[in-house]
């Protein structure tokens, strides 16, 4: 499952810091995140999707 | 105070504790570190609820929940496989036998809590039922204590008196084989 967290937050000119709190995880969580090595659970990629303003459809691609 | 404050504090408390144990086994005084770590974790726990930010989220809970069943596997395993050498070498050491049965009701002990708080938290919590279930498994354990006291209490066993095994109530079990000496 690839994801476009990293290219929303650039956007956003959030940093991973401020990801992390608004979306209630540690910093490493967004880390791994961001590097495809962590799959999230649908709260948080509700909470994450919700911080970065766009929904989670959008923010996670699945592949077959 | 943020995390790093308290991840400091409690490296602090954790070498006072140390230092506290291990001067308490040389005087041999017992109730010193219990009490010490009852009021250590007590603080930790209501500096805990101060501190500012994430301390652990989902992925730490899974990664935990990993190292917890490998953990218990790994010690399950050393403690089988030593208990049975300890039995094995029993007759040349007397001594091995408590240890290694410490090391067998260690394990049961261990992979019976594992498998009621799996049972707890996979089935139980979520439902009406989680009281009776907890009821349950503490009238369980407080069974296996009394039965475990029971048969540990040396009530029914062989003693060893000028040379001889002798009768100590109404053991269900032969003499010992090895000499008493």
């Amino acid at each position: 499952m690839k994801n476009k967290i990293k290219e929303l937050r650039t956007e956003l000119n959030i940093t991973q810091e401020k990801l992390a709190e608004m979306a209630g995880v540690r910093r490493e969580t967004i880390v791994f995140l961001e590097q495809g090595k962590y799959n999230p659970s649908l709260k948080l990629a509700h909470d994450v999707a919700v911080a970065l303003k766009t929904t989670i459809d959008k923010l996670f691609v699945f592949e077959n | 105070m943020n995390l790093k404050q308290y991840q400091q504090i409690k490296l602090g408390f954790v070498i006072v504790i140390a230092i506290i144990v291990s001067q308490s086994i040389i005087f041999k005084n017992y109730f010193i570190p219990v009490a010490v770590m009852i009021v250590g974790t007590l603080v930790l726990t209501i500096l805990r609820r101060k501190v500012k930010g994430v301390m652990a989220d989902e992925r730490d809970y899974i990664t935990g929940g990993k190292a917890a069943i490998l953990a218990i596997q790994i010690y399950s395993w050393i403690a089988v496989v030593s208990m049975f050498i300890m039995l094995g070498l029993q007759d040349f050491n007397p001594a091995y036998e408590p240890i290694a049965v410490t090391l067998a009701f260690s394990t049961c002990v261990l992979m019976l809590l594992y498998a009621v708080i799996f049972r707890y938290y996979n089935k139980f919590s979520l439902t009406d039922k989680k009281f009776m279930y907890t009821a349950f498994v503490l009238g369980l354990f407080l069974a296996l204590a009394v039965v475990g006291v029971r048969l540990f209490s040396g009530e029914d066993d062989w003693m060893c008196k000028n040379g001889e095994w002798v009768k100590h109530g109404q053991p269900d079990f032969p003499a010992p084989l090895v000499e008493c000496k």
